[in-house]
């Protein structure tokens, strides 16, 4: 999955959970999931596991602590889904 | 794992605590009394939670709705007289403030200290919470009980606030499998929106319900799963409140 695709997923799984919807409206990799978009430290995790069931992948703790924003959440899921060489 | 250093800091906090329950647990009911602070049917309330506990040993998980600061020590009223604590320590129940609330002044950290608050500091760096799981673990090992509001903080909306239900209470239970789950809906019934203090003269509603909460998944589904079977035992429990508000009042 390219880049643009994977950040257009991730922009629409967040949607829901955005409280700031004006800093929502011009998303950039550098925008920060909680302190700019305003959502919900506590539905982090929901956004997780929509990221888990939406690309089929599974999110360890450690990796999910690194998601603060909308490109860490694309480069894990570019690193997950990766295949294997 | 908990390092020893903690673990010996939680043990020597327990003992403490449990030889000043005179001083603090009398202290504080005085203080509500002061308030004039009432609950109207605290026989029943106590011989309800002693009746649930009759019999059993193991750790004992209370999740509670969270409106004011004082939620915790008017659910710790609630369940039991201070003389009670004193032969079950286990019912002298763990709290976790946030840590801004009970670190103002030396009284107040004293208070909380011998009040058995294990301090969280809300919205902190990962690591934060996950101490904070590691000491609840440890203590829910040791076969203690320790209050916990799913909601991470005080609600915001004058009701139990499923947008902020934080999932960590799934993971505390998964941790410490066999612990019982006490659902308590506690609220001044002239309580309207959040606030730090009740209004003087205020009259607490407060009912139990025992719940076992059990999931079919793993990992964070898991907590998320019975984090939420958990509050949405709190939320019938509101919805029975407001159903019933002009009976009680």
């Amino acid at each position: 999955m390219d880049n643009a695709a994977a950040f257009e997923k991730v922009v629409g799984i967040i949607k829901p959970f955005v409280k700031n919807q004006e800093a929502f409206a011009k998303p950039s990799e550098g925008t920060r999931i909680i302190e700019d978009l305003g959502v919900n430290s506590a539905r982090l995790v929901d956004i997780i596991l929509a990221f888990e069931d939406e690309f089929g992948i599974e999110v360890d703790d450690e990796s999910a602590d690194k998601v603060r924003t909308l490109g860490d959440a694309v480069q894990m899921i570019q690193r997950k889904t990766a295949p294997a060489h | 794992m908990l390092p020893v250093r903690a673990r010996l800091g939680l043990r020597v906090q327990e003992v403490l605590s449990q030889a000043l329950i005179p001083v603090t647990y009398y202290g504080i009911v005085g203080w509500l009394r002061y308030r004039r602070y009432r609950v109207p049917d605290l026989s029943r309330l106590r011989a309800e939670f002693a009746a649930l506990d009759r019999g059993r040993r193991g750790p004992l998980l209370v999740c509670a709705n969270h409106i004011t600061l004082v939620d915790s020590l008017v659910i710790q009223w609630a369940l039991a007289p201070g003389w009670r604590l004193l032969v079950r320590p286990r019912w002298f129940i763990w709290n976790l403030p946030d840590r801004h609330n009970i670190s103002a002044t030396w009284f107040l950290r004293t208070l909380g200290y011998l009040g058995k608050c294990v301090p969280v500091l809300r919205e902190g760096p990962p690591e934060e919470a996950r101490r904070t799981l590691e000491k609840v673990a440890f203590l829910l090992a040791r076969g203690q009980s320790v209050l916990v509001f799913p909601e991470g903080g005080r609600s915001r909306i004058g009701h139990v606030d499923l947008d902020r239900v934080m999932y960590g209470v799934g993971r505390m239970l998964q941790q410490a499998p066999g612990a019982r789950v006490l659902c308590v809906y506690a609220r001044g019934i002239g309580q309207r929106e959040h606030s730090d203090y009740p209004r003087p003269g205020e009259t607490f509603f407060v009912r139990l319900s025992a719940f076992a909460p059990s999931t079919a998944h793993q990992g964070i589904r898991a907590d998320r799963d019975l984090a939420m079977q958990i509050v949405g035992r709190l939320v019938e429990m509101e919805q029975e409140y407001f159903a019933h508000a002009n009976l009680d009042r």
